[in-house]
This record gives structure tokens, C-alpha cells and sequence, in this order.
């Protein structure tokens, strides 16, 4: 499998009263055209991870790698008008919230036409068919109404899906979404992957799913990479997580209930110094 | 099954704006008995959580009746409700004042209730939830969601209630985290011998926790079934039926 995107040795510090504080520690992984799942707990570096990807390491925060390459471009030299050509366009993300990033202001029509404007040349007609066609493609089932609608006129599913929309429009080649389903009931959930699977499987798009929820990567992405304390500590294929090795990865598949009832007290985690080393 | 500890009959509440009206929670009807854990599940906007805010008189109640030990209950609730019926929230990092120190977040229900031994109760009840006493002079902003959410608890726990309604306790913390807090849960419904109505959209921890529970979509509740008929997903109707599915994780297509 070609890779479409190379990371080595990433880092990514933030200045603290104590120093400079290491959230990232050395992370190295390759994505081809396929799922890959980033879990872990909150703290974990798995979201600073993604916006490195994308340069959007917040300040005053310092994203270093060894190799941070994406499709024969690397990253880290990239100018402000290389990262113009490709955000958006070639790759883009899905936040968690569509409440905090939507642009509350502007029209989900205009957005998505924004998002349009910087991709191919093409009459405003036709970017307007194209964003329709793609606010069905992800499920809504009044495109017209939306494209009109403000966001705060839309419920959390429905921004989610107009925001995912957005992010698809200009056809990336390489999507990160950052707990894309965790605001979403599991029902709506399920449709929201359905999407993006079937634009992995179909268009050969390369995504990042980082998510806390093991259950739900595990059964959805290709591969897992289970990180903690700002490393990686286990990369598996989905399909064998119950052979996880990690006491990590396994404390965190055990501490979830499950519907065919089991222990009780439910097994906790126990900690160990050594995993964060 | 014990006393009837907590009875809901035919429940409506209906919010009214201007000329609209939205019928956030329709015909429903529970009961629960003392020392049961009971579950509420549900999407978003299905009123669950309503249902339990109607219970405390937070969300206004236009019809049906809630009795409490066979005694139906007057609006607004009278002190001594409080004293038998707490609320844990969904959201540790919401809940608890910014300003107020674990101390004072404590010391506030025991004051307008007029309890004794203020000093005696407060290190006792952060001990039970498993925090200690050097915790009771910090902020909520120096503890984790894990621990703020057992602050919660303990707000809750000590004006020693008899019925706890928990409203989607641990929807904002790790699964690691969960697992202590649902443990904690569990612990102090056995030793207490407290009454749990729990509001879910997880169907895996209710499982775990509730011993009954009631689906709810659109307003009304459309299944009540047991934690065993939930384990062998027993489910009579369709809507429980992709609940149970869609909780199971992902799957790549099927005939929706």
C-alpha cells in the first residue's frame, strides 16, 4: 500500500511555569487509503497528534518531527501558501462540536461554499449543486432548508453532518476526524460512518478517526494506535484488539460494561509508572 | 420487590412559548421500589432527563402525578423532599461552583437543611466517595472530571437521601473513570440501601447498573424491559432492537 502520509519521531511541547511540557512524545506511524483509529484517554496527545497533521498546533505549542511527509510534500517546511493549497482541498478535519466550529454568523450555505471556492474553478451554479448533492450525501434530509439555516437553527447531529459535509466537499485525500460521533446519539452515529466508510472504500480516502471510544474504533478503522501519556504504546489491527498486549490497551477494553452483564465491581485500571516512560 | 419508593403515572410536560408548544415528555409511566436501580434510556430529545427534572419540579409538570412513599408531592417542592431525593448532574465540570471551594459546596446543603456536626459530615462523606479530607479545601478546578464528578456525589449524598436520580453521570468522563465512578455507585447503593433512577444514552452502563428499564423516544416511553431480557437483547420493539445494535459498534451496512 502506497502511504499517503509519513510521520517519524513527532513531538510537541508546550511552554509551562515548569519548563517545557512534552504532550507529544515521539509519535511515528504511516497512513495509507485506509482507517486508522487513534484511542486513548483525554490528555493522551491523540487530538494533538491530528492538528499537527494540519499545522494547528495551538501557541505557544512546538510541533517537531523527523519526517512529517504528506503525499511527497513535507510538512514541516511547508510555507503559508503551501498549507493554503492543501487545507481544505487535499486535507482537511472534522472537530468534535459543531456548537464551537461552525461560524455562527454565516449561513451553513455559505460556509460550504467557501469551503468550495478555493477547490476547482467552477461556476457559483454549479459549486451550489455540488454542495446541495453533498448535504445529502451525508444524510440530511431537507438540503435546501439547511443550506439556508444558521447553525444555531440546526440540532447537534444535524451540525455535525453539515459540518462533515463541509469538510467532503472539496474531496480531500486525507480527512482527520477528531471524535467526530462522540456529540451524536448512536443511532445517527452509525449513518455518520457509514459516510466516511464508504468514501474510504469508495474514493480511496485516507482517515484518521481519533476517538476515546474503543468499542467503536475497534469495530470500525483497519488499524489501532493506542496512545498514552504521549506515546504510542500498542498498534494493532482492529480485528485483534481482544489479543491486545498492553496492560494499557487491556484495562482500558475491560473497564467498559457490557450489555451481557459481567463482573461487578467492573475492573478498574490500575496505573503503572513504567507505560508513561 | 420491596415498598413502591417512587411512583410516576401518566406524565406530561409540555413547554409552552408564545404559541408554540413542545410536548417534551408524553404519557409516561414508572415506578420504582425501594432499594432499585431503575434506567432510563434514550436519544437526545427523547425526554429522559426531563422526566427526571419534572421529579424535582425543575421542568413544569402538565399532568399526571409523582408520588414519593405513596405521599403525591406539592410544587414547589417542600425542603423536605430535598432531604429524601438528590440529583447528580451530567456534567462535573458544569455543577460545581467555579468560586466555591469542596468545603463550601458541601457545607451549603447541610446549612439550609440545619444539620449538625457540619465538620463530621463533610469528612465523612468525602471519604465514602473516595477523596479524603485533603481534598476539601480545593477548587473544582484543581481536580479531574473523575473526582469533581465525586464531589457531586458526595453534594448529593450528604443529606443522606433515600433516592438518588443520577442524570447521565458519567457521559463526561473516560471510560477508565467511568468504570469508578459506576463502582462507586454500585457500592453506595449497598451499603445505603438507596434507590438509583439513572438516565442513560448508553445502554451498556444502564445494563450494568439498573436492575428494570424504560426506553424512551419522542417523549413516550415505547419499552420497559428487565436487565436479563436486555442481555439476551429479548427487545420487543424495533427502535430498542437498533438501539442494542447501534451500541454494539459498527457495522458496515444493513437493510435501514
Amino acid at each position: 500500500m502506497t502511504s499517503l502520509l509519513t510521520i517519524e519521531d513527532l513531538r510537541i511541547t508546550f511552554p509551562s511555569r515548569q519548563g517545557p511540557s512534552e504532550v507529544v512524545r515521539g509519535v511515528s506511524f504511516t497512513l495509507g487509503r485506509e482507517r486508522l483509529g487513534i484511542v486513548g484517554e483525554s490528555g493522551s496527545g491523540k487530538s494533538q497528534t491530528g492538528r499537527a497533521i494540519l499545522g494547528l498546533t495551538p501557541p505557544p505549542g512546538k510541533a517537531t518531527a523527523r519526517v512529517l511527509d504528506f503525499d511527497g510534500t513535507d510538512l514541516r517546511a511547508a510555507s503559508a501558501a503551501t498549507w493554503r493549497r492543501l487545507r481544505g482541498a487535499r486535507m482537511s478535519m472534522v472537530m468534535q462540536d459543531p456548537k464551537f466550529s461552525l461560524n455562527p454568523v454565516m449561513t451553513i450555505g455559505r460556509q460550504l461554499m467557501e469551503a468550495l471556492k478555493f477547490g476547482a474553478s467552477e461556476t457559483r451554479a454549479e459549486a451550489r449543486t455540488r454542495a446541495l448533492a453533498m448535504l445529502e450525501a451525508v444524510q440530511i434530509r431537507d438540503p435546501e432548508r439547511v443550506f439556508r439555516a444558521y447553525p444555531h437553527e440546526l440540532s447537534g447531529g444535524m451540525g455535525q453532518r453539515a459540518m462533515i459535509a463541509m469538510m467532503l466537499v472539496a474531496e480531500p485525500d486525507l480527512l482527520i476526524a477528531d471524535e467526530p460521533t462522540s456529540a451524536l446519539d448512536v443511532t445517527v452515529q452509525v449513518e455518520v460512518l457509514r459516510i466516511l466508510d464508504r468514501l474510504v472504500s469508495e474514493r480511496g480516502m485516507g482517515l484518521l478517526f481519533i476517538s476515546h471510544d474503543l468499542r467503536l474504533v475497534s469495530s470500525f478503522c483497519d488499524r489501532v494506535l493506542v496512545m498514552y501519556a504521549g506515546r504510542v504504546v500498542e498498534e494493532l489491527k482492529a480485528s485483534e484488539l481482544t489479543q491486545a498486549q498492553h496492560p494499557y490497551t487491556r484495562g482500558l477494553m475491560n473497564c467498559l460494561p457490557k450489555i451481557e452483564g459481567g463482573q461487578r465491581p467492573l475492573p478498574t485500571l490500575e496505573r503503572d509508572a513504567a507505560w508513561a516512560r | 420487590m420491596g415498598e413502591v419508593m417512587l411512583q410516576v403515572a401518566d406524565l406530561a410536560v409540555t413547554f409552552r412559548r408564545g404559541g408554540d408548544a413542545v410536548h417534551a415528555v408524553q404519557d409516561v409511566s414508572f415506578s420504582v421500589a425501594q432499594g432499585e436501580s431503575f434506567g432510563i434510556v434514550g436519544e437526545s430529545g427523547s425526554g429522559k432527563s426531563t422526566v427526571l427534572r419534572a421529579i424535582c419540579a425543575l421542568a413544569p409538570t402538565s399532568a399526571g402525578t409523582i408520588r414519593l412513599r405513596d405521599a403525591p408531592l406539592a410544587t414547589p417542592r417542600p425542603a423536605r423532599f430535598f432531604r429524601q431525593v438528590q440529583m447528580v448532574f451530567q456534567d462535573p465540570y458544569a455543577s460545581l461552583h467555579p468560586r466555591h471551594t469542596i468545603d463550601r459546596v458541601l457545607s451549603e446543603p447541610l446549612a439550609i437543611h440545619g444539620f449538625d456536626r457540619r465538620e463530621e459530615r463533610i469528612e465523612r462523606a468525602l471519604e465514602e466517595v473516595g477523596l479524603g479530607g485533603g481534598f476539601r479545601f480545593r477548587y473544582p478546578h484543581q481536580l479531574s472530571g473523575g473526582q469533581r464528578q465525586r464531589v457531586a456525589v458526595a453534594r448529593a449524598l450528604i443529606l443522606e437521601p433515600e433516592v438518588l436520580l443520577l442524570d447521565e453521570p458519567t457521559s463526561a468522563l473516560d471510560a477508565s473513570i467511568q468504570a469508578e465512578v459506576l463502582n462507586l455507585l454500585d457500592r453506595l447503593r449497598a451499603e445505603r440501601g438507596l434507590t438509583y433512577v439513572m438516565v442513560s444514552h448508553d445502554l451498556a452502563v444502564v445494563a450494568h447498573m439498573c436492575d428494570r428499564l424504560m426506553v424512551m423516544q419522542h417523549g413516550r416511553a415505547i419499552e420497559e424491559l428487565s436487565r436479563a431480557a436486555l442481555a439476551a437483547h429479548r427487545a420487543e420493539t424495533d427502535y430498542t432492537r437498533k438501539l442494542l445494535s447501534a451500541s454494539e459498534g459498527y457495522t458496515p451496512a444493513e437493510a435501514s
